[in-house]
């Protein structure tokens, strides 16, 4: 048992884990935030994916005690009050970027930290981006189009309302 | 070396069960009280968009928007069986269902209306903009909610069914009637053979696919674009590694599948050819777009390197091994 600080979503908060709790047991299992998912389990696939202090993880990965001191974001950090969709979700709707949904968590919170560290990506920058996050059904190129159009919707509308509203890194 | 080569795979596709195996799909169509309707299927949507576009089909039917339609799927409690989401069966066979079923509510719909106006004659009834309209005084119409009131506590509630017109083969002749509908469809690829690493790269790609009818041209891009990404992975990736019946790749680790890095451009081609026994002409695409893609890969490779590959997939290992057999043979 350790008990740990962490800023999810924004909240601090003190939780106390086993030593071999993953971050993605804690975040699904004592946070409940089942927006994570798992996939394989060994890193490969990027289902898990949650930005950890600005940077992706695959939170299978990573070891609860390690996210000690650290932020993180996980999909529900994405969600608002008025109940609004962020760009880059609302584009996933539009362009037909979801299928089986599966992979969609991860697909979205790599897009945003990419299009956090680099609002004008090239086309082969949203590939490399997403690169670490496998998905079955789409063949990709709706995804890409998707987050192509969230950076231009994000560029007109200014500053990521999901980092502007919760002022996580 | 780089060798660029192009090649292209033709195919056609028999969807359903076939063969005579019992291909039924049942729905249940409820007009509600405030004239919307509610359609009740157990067929399963698994992210290939069969909710929106059987939703799309009773919509047709009803003259009705989407928002009109109630969808419920998938419940077996509540839902009458669909069959499977398999064999690219549901927008052609549960498609055909829904349609029936709605156009049998439909029809009753109009019994009601032609009781409620003392006429003898349902079947001249007309449709226009979500109302019926009397066959004798087109300022007479009924909304569908009217008639929903019409009937009072008793709901509109009707069941129907389609089943898929197939035969098993004749064993004597060879003769029947297997499949029902067929599908086609053609891909054309441009490949980039490194010859020092055996790795193959596709640079380009077009599909054109025969769908009968585009109930919803988005979806259908997304099924070519995922069957693209699957035949590539099969053609040149993808190896389970089966070892006296035991699958040796059964991770990702092992098992490779496509990364959006590897994937080129697809060209998508959408071909209109409205089959007569479909819902609106619409044909069931899922595993037709998935069958071309590693015969072009194949042919393109032989068309670069003139290498004719006979296993899949092609990994870099096993071609250079082919290469290195080619040009040995090439030597004498």
């Amino acid at each position: 048992m350790k008990t740990i600080q962490l800023t999810v979503n924004g909240k601090e908060m003190t939780l106390t884990v086993e030593a071999d709790q993953r971050l993605l047991d804690v975040l699904r299992n004592n946070l409940k935030l089942t927006g994570t998912k798992e996939g394989c389990g060994e890193g490969e696939c990027g289902a898990c994916t949650v930005i950890m202090d600005g940077a992706i993880v695959n939170s299978c990965l990573v070891m609860a005690f390690q996210a000690d001191g650290k932020s993180i974001q996980t999909i529900e950090a994405l969600d608002s009050e008025d109940g609004s969709l962020h760009p880059i979700q609302q584009a996933f709707l539009e362009e037909g970027a979801v299928q089986c949904g599966f992979c969609t968590p991860g697909m979205v919170l790599s897009a945003k930290a990419l299009l956090d560290k680099n609002p004008t990506p090239s086309k082969a920058d949203i590939q490399e981006g997403i690169s670490g996050n496998l998905c079955r059904c789409t063949g990709y190129h709706k995804i890409v189009e998707a987050v192509e159009k969230a950076a231009d919707t994000m560029k007109e509308g200014g500053e990521s309302h999901g980092t502007a509203r919760r002022g996580t890194k | 070396m780089k060798k660029k080569g192009k090649g292209i795979g033709c195919t056609f596709y028999g969807t359903g069960y076939g063969n005579g195996f019992p291909d039924v799909s049942r729905s249940i169509a409820q007009l509600e009280r405030d004239g919307s309707v509610t359609v009740y299927v157990g067929a399963t949507e698994v992210g290939q968009g069969a909710k929106t576009v059987l939703s799309q089909i009773a919509a047709e039917v009803m003259a009705l928007p989407l928002s009109g339609i109630h969808f419920v799927c998938e419940n077996t409690d509540e839902t009458p069986d669909a069959g499977t989401a398999a064999a690219s069966r549901q927008t052609y066979n549960t498609g055909n269902a829904i349609k029936r079923t709605a156009e049998l509510l439909l029809k009753e719909m109009k019994v009601t209306a032609a009781r409620h106006w003392g006429v003898s004659t349902p079947g001249r009834i007309s449709m226009d903009s979500g109302k019926l309209v009397h066959p004798e005084n087109a300022a007479a119409t009924l909304s569908y909610r009217e008639v929903a009131m019409i009937k009072g506590q008793e709901l509109l509630r009707v069941e129907d069914s389609f089943t898929a017109m197939t035969t098993r083969l004749d064993d004597e002749t060879g003769q029947g009637n297997p499949y029902w509908p067929y599908t086609f469809n053609v891909y054309g690829v441009e490949v980039e053979v490194d010859t020092d690493t055996g790795k193959v790269s596709v640079v380009k790609a077009v599909c054109a696919q025969d769908v009968g009818r585009a109930v919803n041209p988005k979806l259908i891009e997304g099924q070519m674009d995922g069957g693209f990404a699957m035949g590539l992975g099969y053609a040149l990736m993808e190896d389970v590694n089966l070892q006296q019946g035991h699958m040796k790749h059964d991770r990702y680790s092992n098992y490779l599948i496509p990364t959006a890095m590897d994937l080129p451009d697809l060209e998508k081609i959408i071909v209109e050819a409205p089959e007569s026994t479909a819902p609106f002409g619409a044909k069931g695409i899922g595993e037709p777009v998935m069958l071309g893609v590693a015969p072009a890969i194949l042919n393109a490779i032989y068309d670069a390197v003139g290498v004719r590959m006979t296993e899949i997939p092609v990994t870099p290992d096993r071609l250079l091994v082919a290469l290195k057999q080619h040009e040995g043979k090439e030597g004498i």
